[in-house]
């Protein structure tokens, strides 16, 4: 069955001289083994940092270097930080111009901040999804850490706001509360959710059907490779439901790019 | 064959868990593949006397024959452990002994665990240790148990130079200081939370401790099974590894079973 990886990542500059592969090979690997047919990744700047338009464009350089040295299995998502201004959205198009396909949010801004509207509007002109860093966390250390994190009430209000935007939840099993996270989503029909993370809690995915309908949910591993592809193949499903979530919601909002 | 090394049954205050009950959960195992499965009991993490849930577990199980490899959970700080101990061992035949030290507060160092412990190797039964049940950023407000940590265990076996170490659940594990510490042909690790494939964790391990320190396990019921299978049909693909050996003779050999001679 085929599968589309909607949330992965490079980690390394390989766009530099001598730049070291092995974690890109180490990934490619995976998902030809697995039967990954395209991996989407971003490269975000974390640790709560708030980065230059510079360091912002040498993170999206990695990925346009990883597109052109794989160009049938990695797409790119552009690493923005509303922060950066008219300068984010300039280097939206920059992506974009070069081939990316969606826009990779991490945890600068939350997501219901008017900084963030730019963007939104963005992705509506340039018909791409946004894909967001996502928890409802509950302990206090990963609250500590990470203050600005989104969770997806936030991401219902910057959908109300703006019905047209194509929004995905990122990893609702990347740690923290993912019941909520779910049960947060049902008056929200514009948002999509992503499967990846590291937790692989038995009824995710299943609830994640019962509650939002299969059509909003896409499947991705955030490195969490073998472990993400087993939950689906695991999990509840028909196989017509399986196909909606390994590949075809997926493939459909691709297909608005260009459409 | 397969057989799990890393289960439970009964009820989880924090979350409901499908397929938790022996029923049920050999319905799953049925679906997959799975032939047998080395349970603990989630009652014993919670009740203040950890041995009822010992009985539950007894009783639950008693009935599906070699479908459940029964691990017994021992509290050394309540009172009459060592009772309760031989019960679960002489009486209900269980074939291991796990301690949550962070849910029945204590630390592997204390007096009352070493004891444990002492009476564990003396007995020559593997002692089950699960890093964590689930992860502590989706925690409810009462759930306020610390994961285990490598370097508490690294000294618990150099302290039990005889003790035989099943680790499940876990992440983070130095299979090079593992061997310096003694653990070589004395431990067993499951690879629910383990990469195969990306990080190669699982090759590591192998590199440092061998092929019979690695065992199937997933984590039922809290977690699917479908990940830990994928990690297994790639070891099967791989011609380095000895598959029967992952998949069930290191399990049945280390808690022995039939077959594992």
């Amino acid at each position: 069955m085929r599968k589309i990886d909607v949330h992965n990542h490079v980690f390394d500059a390989v766009d530099q001289p001598g730049a070291n592969w092995a974690r890109v090979e180490s990934m490619i690997e995976a998902a030809e083994w697995l039967g990954i047919e395209t991996l989407c990744c971003s490269r975000p700047i974390t640790g709560g940092a708030m980065a230059e338009i510079a360091e912002v464009r040498r993170a999206n350089d990695a990925v346009l270097a990883t597109m052109q040295r794989y160009p049938d299995r990695v797409r790119g998502f552009c690493f923005i930080q509303p922060g950066n201004g008219r300068l984010a959205i300039d280097e939206m198009q920059r992506c974009f111009d070069q081939g990316m396909i969606g826009v990779k949010l991490y945890n600068q801004f939350k997501y219901a901040d008017p900084m963030v509207y730019p963007i939104a509007e963005k992705c509506i002109e340039l018909r791409i999804p946004l894909l967001g860093h996502s928890a409802h966390l509950t302990d206090a250390r990963s609250i500590a850490a990470q203050p600005m994190t989104s969770d997806s009430l936030e991401f219902c209000k910057l959908a109300t706001r703006f019905p047209e935007l194509i929004l995905i939840l990122g990893h609702i099993n990347g740690g923290g509360d993912w019941e909520w996270a779910i049960k947060g989503l049902r008056e929200c029909e514009n948002v999509y959710l992503d499967t990846s993370g590291s937790v692989l809690e038995n009824d995710t995915i299943e609830m994640c059907v019962r509650e939002l309908g299969v059509k909003r949910i896409l499947f991705a591993t955030d490195q969490t490779m073998e472990g993400c592809v087993g939950k689906i193949l695991s999990a509840q499903l028909s196989s017509e439901q399986r196909e909606d979530i390994f590949w075809k919601n997926a493939h459909a909002i691709f297909a608005r790019r260009t459409s | 064959m397969i057989i799990d090394i890393n289960a439970f049954l009964g009820h989880y205050p924090f979350r409901r868990l499908p397929h938790n009950s022996a029923r049920t959960m050999i319905e799953l195992m049925d679906a997959h593949g799975i032939d047998s499965a080395v349970v603990s009991s989630l009652h014993s993490v919670f009740y203040r006397d950890a041995h009822r849930g010992n009985e539950d577990l007894f009783l639950e199980t008693k009935d599906f024959g070699s479908r459940f490899v029964r691990v017994a959970t021992v509290n050394p700080k309540y009172v009459s452990w060592r009772r309760d101990l031989d019960e679960a061992m002489d009486r209900w035949k269980m074939k291991a002994v796990t301690l949550f030290p962070a849910h029945h507060g204590y630390l592997l160092s204390d007096v009352e665990c070493q004891q444990a412990i002492e009476e564990i190797v003396r007995r020559d039964i593997p002692l089950v240790l699960t890093q964590r049940l689930e992860d502590r950023r989706q925690r409810h407000h009462w759930d306020a148990a610390e994961d285990l940590e490598f370097k508490s265990v690294l000294e618990l076996v150099r302290q039990h130079t005889k003790l035989r170490l099943a680790l499940v659940n876990w992440i983070g594990l130095d299979g090079k200081r593992m061997a310096e510490a003694g653990l070589q042909g004395r431990c067993l690790i499951d690879f629910a939370r383990l990469h195969v494939l990306l990080n190669k964790d699982v090759d590591k391990l192998i590199s440092s401790l061998g092929i019979t320190s690695i065992a199937f396990g997933t984590h039922m019921p809290f977690d699917y099974v479908g990940p830990s299978l994928v990690k297994l049909a790639n070891l099967e693909s791989n011609p380095a590894i000895d598959y029967p050996a992952v998949s069930w003779r290191n399990a049945a050999r280390f808690f022995g079973l039939e077959g594992g001679d």
